[in-house]
């Protein structure tokens, strides 16, 4: 599988899949004008890699204003996650904040909600 | 032993024993009853596929159901997840928004948002017909204090004096740093006396300020320029009036206020 390595623009976020490391990092404001366009890609990449190999994925996100049609592509992928954990596969999720926005880890509690896999949200320091 | 087996097996007997094997309705009987077996079967078959049909049927409707109320669920949560960042956004917007139009030094409107107020004011009393009361004030020898006491100085007396016309306003007042050393005042439905009055006011007030620079106290006086927007007045030269009137307090002494 090809991996991805999507440049991030102003309205939309930088996307890179290590396929041989198991890791996928979302970085950037997502309100791109076709969202489902942007993340199906990425939803079949997951998709893919859960179906592929036995090793862990993490997602390594570092998302901060997400659009309402991103919301839903985000939480697609998110339930790919919660399918696979359910049958016994590694998979986490690691939110990454700036702790001078305390906002972004709130909505990322909102999306750990139904989550019953680690789902780790972690402030650093703005440098 | 149900009653149907009973049957089946009292007919078999019957069939079976030789001694009504000649009969002439033993061929009858036979006949008629595995055309009735066949039946019978048939019957069975056909309940047995249409509860399968009924069962695959209600499967269906039941993961149909289940289907529905998770896309039900994430579409609750979308849409409050949406709402917060909305919200996160408007919060943003308000905050941009205020800093847009305030001055950071010494948190008094700026110049942007003087303009924007003047325009809505004059549209204001052209429709209605009444005036509003314009004054320009400049802090008198401001060069000088920048030059003896340095930029930090300077700072601190802009800062201290508009705390000062702030504190000294009517609500509805408002006061703007029009430039450098210069501030920018609309009094709404005030003419000029009453806006002179407010100016004298204000001008004792700083005049009495005496802010400690550098650990010794330091006179300060402002200038000002007072005019009256009438309804029919463009407001670039209700600005110009009170700019000569100011003109004319400074040449005529500082420390004073000039109604034009």
């Amino acid at each position: 599988m090809i991996d991805l390595n999507i440049a991030g623009t102003s309205s939309s976020p930088a996307i890179v899949s290590r396929w041989a490391e198991g890791t996928l990092e979302m970085r950037g404001d997502s309100y791109p004008e076709n969202s489902f366009e942007l993340y199906q890609p990425v939803f079949d990449w997951v998709k893919r890699y859960l179906e592929t190999v036995e090793r862990p994925l993490t997602l390594n996100l570092y998302l901060l204003y997400l659009n309402t049609s991103s919301i839903k592509s985000l939480m697609d992928i998110l339930d790919l996650l919660e399918q696979a954990h359910g049958e016994g596969r590694p998979v986490a999720v690691n939110w990454y904040y700036d702790q001078d926005n305390e906002r972004v880890a709130e909505l990322a509690e909102e999306f750990k909600e139904d989550c019953s896999f680690p789902f780790a949200i972690i402030g650093y320091s703005p440098c | 032993m149900r009653d149907d087996e009973r049957f089946e097996a009292w007919i078999a007997e019957l069939l079976a024993a030789p001694e009504h094997r000649d009969h002439p309705l033993h061929e009858a009987l036979a006949t008629l009853f595995q055309r009735y077996q066949e039946q019978v079967h048939q019957l069975e078959r056909v309940a047995r596929i249409s509860d399968r049909y009924q069962s695959l049927e209600h499967e269906r409707s039941r993961s149909l159901a289940e289907r529905y109320r998770r896309q039900l669920r994430q579409l609750e949560k979308i849409a409050r997840i949406s709402d917060r960042y909305q919200t996160m956004l408007r919060e943003v917007n308000q905050t941009l928004r205020e800093l847009s139009i305030r001055d950071a030094l010494t948190g008094l409107y700026n110049r942007r948002y003087m303009l924007e107020r003047l325009s809505t004011e004059a549209a204001l009393v052209q429709r209605q017909g009444t005036s509003f009361g314009l004054a320009i004030c400049d802090i008198d020898h401001f060069k000088r204090i920048n030059d003896r006491h340095g930029h930090d100085a300077g700072d601190q007396v802009l800062a201290e004096i508009a705390c000062c016309l702030h504190g000294s306003l009517r609500d509805y007042d408002v006061c703007a740093r029009w430039g450098g050393e210069e501030f920018l005042f609309l009094f709404p439905e005030t003419d000029s006396a009453a806006a002179l009055a407010i100016m004298e006011r204000l001008r004792t007030t700083v005049a009495e300020l005496c802010p400690l620079i550098e650990g010794s106290p330091l006179a300060l006086s402002i200038s000002a320029g007072i005019t009256e927007h009438r309804a029919q007045d463009a407001i670039r030269d209700s600005l110009r009036r009170a700019d000569h009137a100011l003109y004319q307090a400074k040449h005529s002494g500082r420390n004073r206020c000039v109604v034009a």
